[in-house]
Formats: C-alpha cells, sequence, structure tokens
C-alpha cells in the first residue's frame, strides 16, 4: 500500500490537527506502518526543534531598537497639520465655487435650432419654348421631399438608404427672368436631418411633360 | 494550546477591551502607547523574525506594524487586538518581501548567542540553523500558516481567521510546510552522511 495518502494526515497528526476520530485511524496505520511512524517521529522532532528555537527570547535590545524608531517617528512633526489640512480644503472649495460661477457665466444660452423651410425648391421648366403648348410662364415645380431611412434587416446590412417622397406641390412662384429659359431644373430635397439637404439639379431632354 | 484569548489575557488585555493601558494610548498618551508596545512586542517581532528570516527586516515590519497600531488605535477594539496584529505582521511582511525578493540573507539565529550557547553542541546549533533555513524553503502562506500554528500556538480556526483563509485551506497549507520542512532537512542529512 503506498503512504502517500497518508503523508498529510500524518503531518497533521504531528502536529495535532486531526480529530479524535481521524487521529485514531491515523494511529491504526502507524501501527503497521514503520515508514510512516518514522515520518511522524521526524515531524514532532523537527516541530519541537522549531519551537524551542522560537522560544527562546531575542535579546532585549532588539525590542528596545524598534520601539526607539516607533516612538522617534511618532514624535516628528507631522508633515500635514490639521490647520494645513483644512486650508487646503477651504482653497480647494473656494476654487471649485468659482469655476462653477464662471462656467454658469459663460454658458452659451440654448438657441433653438432654426426651422427649415419645407418647400424650397424650384425650377424653370422649358415648355413656354414649345409651340404646340401654351406657354406657361413661371412654371415652378417645388418638391417637398421626406427622406426616412429603411430600416436594416439583419440579413440586408449593406442595402442603401432611400429617400422617399412624401408630397410634391407646385405652388405658382414666380420665375426669375434670367432662368425662365433654362432647360436646367432644380430640386431641393428636404431630409429628416435638418442639416442635410440635398440639391437636386438636372437638364431636361426629349418628350416634354 | 494558547490561543488569541489567552495570549491576549497574559498580554494584559481585557476581554471587554477595557483595558486602562489601551484606552490612555488611544487617548494620545505616548507612555501608555510605550507600554502598549512592549506588551506586544514579543508577539510583533518574533512572527516577524520568523516570516521574514532575518532581523533587520523583522524590526522594520515591527516598526510599520506599531504605527500601523497608533494611526488605527481609535478603530480598533482591545479585545481583538492579538489578531489585528498578527493579520497585519503577516500583511507588512508579506508586502516587504515583494518589494525586496530575496535579496537579504537569512539569519541563522545570530541573536540567539545567549549564556547557554557555549554548551550547546555543533550538531544542535547546526540543527537549528537547518530548521530556520527550512522555513525559508516555504511559500509566503505555507510559512505564515506554520509560524502562526506551530510557533505562534493559534488553533487551526484562529490562523484561518488571521490569514483570511477557510480552515480547510490552512489544514492544508500546515500539512505540506511540515512535509516540506521534514523533506528539507532529510534531504540535507543525506548529502552530509
Amino acid at each position: 500500500m503506498s503512504c502517500a495518502i497518508w503523508e498529510e494526515r500524518v503531518a497533521l497528526l504531528a502536529g495535532g490537527d486531526l480529530e479524535t476520530g481521524e487521529a485514531a485511524g491515523v494511529e491504526r496505520h502507524l501501527n503497521q506502518c514503520a515508514a510512516c511512524t518514522a515520518l511522524a517521529a521526524d515531524l514532532r522532532r523537527e516541530l519541537d526543534g522549531l519551537r524551542q528555537v522560537h522560544a527562546e527570547p531575542l535579546a532585549a535590545e532588539h525590542y528596545a531598537a524598534v520601539r526607539g524608531r516607533v516612538l522617534a517617528e511618532l514624535a516628528k512633526p507631522q508633515r500635514r497639520s490639521a490647520v494645513w489640512v483644512w486650508s487646503w480644503a477651504a482653497a480647494l472649495a473656494v476654487a471649485a465655487a468659482g469655476a462653477w460661477v464662471v462656467w454658469v457665466a459663460m454658458k452659451p444660452a440654448a438657441v433653438p435650432a432654426p426651422e427649415l423651410p419645407r418647400l424650397v425648391a424650384a425650377a424653370p421648366t422649358v415648355e413656354r419654348s414649345r409651340a404646340q403648348r401654351a406657354p406657361r410662364k413661371g412654371a415652378v415645380i417645388s418638391t417637398h421631399v421626406r427622406r426616412r431611412r429603411t430600416e436594416r434587416a439583419a440579413s440586408s446590412v449593406n442595402e442603401p438608404r432611400r429617400l422617399e417622397v412624401a408630397e410634391v406641390v407646385t405652388p405658382p412662384l414666380p420665375m426669375p427672368a434670367a432662368v425662365e429659359d433654362s432647360p436646367v431644373r432644380m430640386v431641393q430635397l428636404a431630409t429628416d436631418d435638418p442639416n442635410v439637404v440635398i440639391y437636386w439639379l438636372f437638364e431636361e431632354k426629349g418628350e416634354e411633360r | 494550546m494558547k490561543t488569541l484569548a489567552l495570549a491576549a489575557a497574559e498580554l494584559g488585555d481585557e476581554p471587554e477591551g477595557r483595558d486602562a493601558t489601551f484606552e490612555a494610548a488611544r487617548a494620545g498618551d505616548r507612555a501608555a502607547f510605550d507600554l502598549l508596545m512592549r506588551r506586544h512586542e514579543r508577539l510583533v517581532l518574533g512572527t516577524a523574525y520568523r516570516l521574514a528570516g532575518n532581523l533587520e527586516d523583522a524590526q522594520d515590519a515591527s516598526q510599520e506594524v506599531f504605527l500601523r497600531l497608533y494611526r488605527n488605535l481609535a478603530k480598533l477594539d482591545a479585545a481583538n487586538l492579538a489578531a489585528w496584529l498578527y493579520r497585519v505582521t503577516v500583511n507588512v511582511c508579506h508586502d516587504a518581501r515583494r518589494r525586496r525578493p530575496s535579496t537579504v540573507p537569512v539569519d541563522d539565529a545570530p541573536e540567539l548567542t545567549a549564556a547557554g550557547d557555549p554548551q550547546q553542541s555543533a550538531d544542535q546549533a547546526e540543527q537549528r540553523a537547518l530548521l530556520l533555513r527550512s522555513l525559508r524553503m516555504l511559500s509566503e502562506k505555507e510559512r505564515a500558516a506554520l509560524v502562526l500554528r506551530d510557533l505562534e500556538g493559534l488553533s487551526t480556526a484562529e490562523v484561518a481567521g488571521v490569514l483570511g483563509s477557510s480552515m480547510g485551506t490552512v489544514r492544508s497549507q500546515i500539512s505540506k510546510a511540515r512535509l516540506k520542512m521534514r523533506d528539507f532537512v532529510e534531504r540535507y542529512s543525506r548529502r552530509r552522511l
């Protein structure tokens, strides 16, 4: 039988760390095992020797030296006296209060964001130059476009954003003379984000409207 | 078996925590604090010496322990003072060892040059030095457990309380420490033969 499993218990027995029942079991093993008996004897002898060494008192001057050093340390003037600490605390409090006052005074008033005009697009039409139709002076196309962000499904992460035309109105705005005959049209696309406006310039060719 | 309660009684700490010396020291009386140090200096310096392995480090650690004691007197209870001192001594020695790992040679009990030494045989002196060196072979935790249990005589439960470990852990540390010490001594003795 291997005694390795008994070693820890023998070590505990040698120092008196086993309960009565457990100690009795180890003692029974010791009665049958010379190696563990020798181990127990060695452990007891070494523990006794160590206790004996530890019990011998140190020289008195070693204790006195420690006491002297501690008392000398306590006798030193405190580097941070209470007055000094309180002075710093008060100064810090005043500085913090001043900083707060300055911050409140300098804080810019909240300015409401300007309302973005909803109908802002105007583009000239070219109908007036066409013979078969009655000329329409100042034909104006105004477009209000609301952009909607499409929900991105997990499976279509790379799907591009889309703009959706919510309504199209054409109020009769006066056309500047210089651009009346221009074939270029401009549409302003207002988006949900007031900071994002898309201008769309295009030239109409081919079939008339 | 000496328990912490017995140690406190030996040191003059009354269980009720009404120790007049302690109260006076807490009130700022330096003479009372000096008396308090005298009461506990063997506990602190003796334990620190076994943990640190040399007198210089042990004295440094003891000084730090007593300074911490002075700073924490208002928060402490006289009845638990011995346990607190053991705990702080162990922690201070561990901290010091981490800051300055194994650079200081281990004393072979040079301080024990008492009058009895001339009669002491060379074998005994060597055996004592060997035992003290075997302590150095242990890990910090094993050494602390063994010093508190086997040298300072605390119970396993008290050692567990001081070290902040479970009793099972302490038992394991103690048994391993004893076996390691025995192996060290045996190897050394075999080599000499």
